[in-house]
């Protein structure tokens, strides 16, 4: 389907944007390409899909899962593993750079049995609780590693190293205890030594990370997946490169001229993508730079609820079951809150991208196109 | 205290950190006080610090107080550039490029060893059970410890917190002391102090213990060794730290819009 009809802002900077269908004429047929923009639009399929659908078919019980996009309050597919509990997934082996308010839901609800992390609480948030109180029970294995160490064990996958030399984490517990064999020490698999075969110095080996899913928030997509990231980076695009299969969590969809505006920005691809999902505020209660800033009074009421078993449930009761789509999940957070927290010091950042957000109506269409195709 | 200046016990350690990173250093801070600390040297004494956080947000002038996170509007407002964990913890700290970075600390022992991974209720042995208090993790303190060409811990000063060893070694230090850094290739050059809430230990250049070498106006020698799990010994030039001037207060307490220093 060519986006050239939907679109509302044709580009100014792209003299041959709209050659072929008007931005106004919704009927118009698609005719020959005669633009590279054209070309691309007929070839690629939109990979707009529900997150309902998109945790359907692309999560299992068991799977090793990855996310927690960016630092532990900043931009995560939250919303993401709202619905893998919404759907009863289970027994999940977790790779989070670092843990996030996603973790600590997952964690607390009993369904997380394995995890890997660099960071394992809420910056200044204090504690995960959720996450404390599965690892305290023994109920979870949580496998420590620093926040560099994961981002290059991801790079190790994604390049499809057989290991990655390790300057970090050695000679320290890191390497010497493994909560995933915990009779092993000192550990000599976590983080085996290997010898450097042009020094001959000994160092220690980090195992390269394939998650089977990644749900990676971003703050704009466009249909197919090219995604802009506003804020850093963290480990997203290692992340998005390393796992088997990637659903992008935009906060917003753009249309693809805004891609091609910014190619430099664009630093996941639709090539590693499998399928993309719209969802406001899907980092929520989180922070999405540009977008929405944390909801500090929400941050601290979710994270003193899952410290318990009781606090959790009445959470997911009214967190996580209670809203039935977008707009009952944004009447759920509540409308003034939602302006309070999109009227954020770092609005500015998106100012750039905003002619081409695409509204609701819009991605719904595009999404239904999917549907039906 | 002093008679014309009332501040609190964090001030005066926020301040101490925050007067040994120079001007023009390439540094780096974890989340929470040791920020205020960084960004107080560089609002004080320092305006040319080149600053980072473990995200990769750089160049920032933190805004409305104590930053909630190492990417939170109130440091992304004002950052000069955005990249990634490989990029600052990899490219600029591991790389050896950083000349300081700030940690915290939950237990630190006499060689400058860091824990802030669990608590556990002795021993952990070698059978490795669940802590009984779970605590954060390594985070970017162990990238920092491993990489930055120096670290200062910044920690409160209690004896449950200065233990003879750490139960766990979640950021190195010294390790078991003297050379032991060296058979690990670690680019960093090792802790240079623990600044706390009563006063300032640094190394001893051979052995690598760390010794008393200033305390606070309202501190004093016997309260810092009685709150001091190890036997502390003490500097033969150990003094009196100086107090905050004025300035150094007012320019920490412009960073430290929302008063977190001032809670305790």
């Amino acid at each position: 389907m060519s986006l050239s009809r939907l679109r509302r802002t044709s580009n100014p900077l792209q003299p041959h944007a709209s050659a072929t269908a008007s931005t106004d004429d919704r009927t118009a047929t698609i005719t020959p390409a005669t633009t590279r923009e054209d070309i691309g639009e007929q070839m690629a399929q939109t990979r707009l899909i529900s997150l309902q659908e998109a945790v359907r078919r692309y999560s299992w019980d068991g799977m090793q899962y990855a996310s927690g996009a960016a630092l532990p309050i900043g931009s995560d597919a939250i919303i993401f593993g709202r619905e893998l509990l919404r759907q009863g997934r289970r027994d999940l082996h977790a790779i989070f750079h670092c843990n996030s308010q996603q973790l600590n839901l997952l964690a607390a609800a009993g369904v997380v049995i394995k995890a890997e992390c660099g960071f394992s609480a809420l910056e200044v948030f204090g504690f995960a609780n959720g996450l404390r109180r599965a690892v305290e029970s023994g109920h979870m294995a949580l496998e420590d590693y620093s926040n560099l160490g994961l981002p290059l064990r991801l790079l190790g996958g994604a390049l499809n190293w057989p290991f990655v030399p390790a300057t970090v984490n050695i000679g320290s517990d890191l390497q010497y205890r493994s909560a995933f064999a915990p009779d092993d020490y000192p550990s000599t698999h976590k983080i085996p030594t290997v010898v450097d075969p042009f020094t001959g110095r000994e160092i220690g080996a980090f195992s390269p990370l394939k998650p089977d899913l990644a749900a990676i928030h971003v703050t704009l997509a466009d249909p197919y997946g090219n995604s802009i990231m506003l804020g850093t980076e963290w480990s997203r695009v290692e992340l998005s490169r390393a796992a088997k299969k990637v659903i992008i969590i935009a906060d917003a969809i753009v249309d693809t001229d805004c891609i091609r505006q910014y190619p430099n920005l664009v630093r996941i691809p639709d090539l590693v993508v499998e399928a993309v999902v719209h969802w406001p505020f899907a980092a929520w209660p989180q922070s999405s730079p540009g977008m929405y800033d944390v909801d500090e009074a929400h941050m601290k009421f979710m994270n003193k609820a899952l410290g318990s078993e009781d606090g959790t449930a009445a959470y997911i009761r009214d967190f996580v079951t209670s809203y039935r789509d977008i707009d009952s999940y944004l009447d759920m957070i509540g409308r003034d809150k939602i302006a309070e927290l999109g009227n954020s010091n770092t609005s500015f950042l998106l100012d750039p991208y905003r002619r081409w957000i695409l509204p609701p109506d819009e991605v719904a269409a595009l999404s239904a196109q999917e549907v039906a195709a | 205290m002093s008679e014309t200046l009332d501040y609190s016990r964090q001030e005066m350690m926020a301040i101490a950190t925050g007067r040994e990173v120079k001007d023009g250093e390439l540094a780096i801070f974890g989340v929470g006080l040791s920020m205020l600390a960084g960004y107080f040297a560089q609002a004080n004494h320092a305006p040319h610090l080149r600053t980072m956080t473990e995200g990769g947000v750089y160049g920032a002038t933190p805004v409305g107080g104590l930053p909630w996170g190492i990417e939170c509007n109130r440091i992304s407002t004002n950052a000069t550039s955005f990249t990634s964990a490989i990029d600052a913890l990899g490219f600029l700290v591991a790389s050896g490029r950083c000349d300081v970075g700030v940690i915290g600390a939950a237990q630190v022992d006499k060689f400058g060893n860091v824990n802030t991974t669990g608590i556990w209720d002795d021993e952990i042995g070698h059978h490795y059970r669940p802590p009984k208090i779970r605590l954060p993790g390594a985070g970017g303190a162990n990238d920092i410890a491993c990489g930055a060409k120096r670290f200062i811990i910044m920690v409160t000063h209690e004896p449950k917190r200065f233990a003879e060893k750490v139960t766990y070694l979640s950021s190195p230090g010294y390790l078991e002391g003297g050379n032991a850094r060296e058979r690990f290739g670690f680019v960093g050059g090792g802790p240079s102090a623990i600044i706390t809430t009563l006063g300032i230990l640094r190394p001893d250049p051979d052995t690598k213990e760390f010794q008393l070498d200033g305390w606070f106006a309202f501190s004093s020698v016997d309260e810092i060794k009685a709150h001091t799990g190890w036997d502390l010994k003490v500097s033969p030039t150990a003094h009196m730290i100086a107090e905050p001037t004025a300035t150094e207060l007012a320019n920490l307490r412009k960073v430290d819009e929302t008063g977190a220093l001032r809670k305790h």
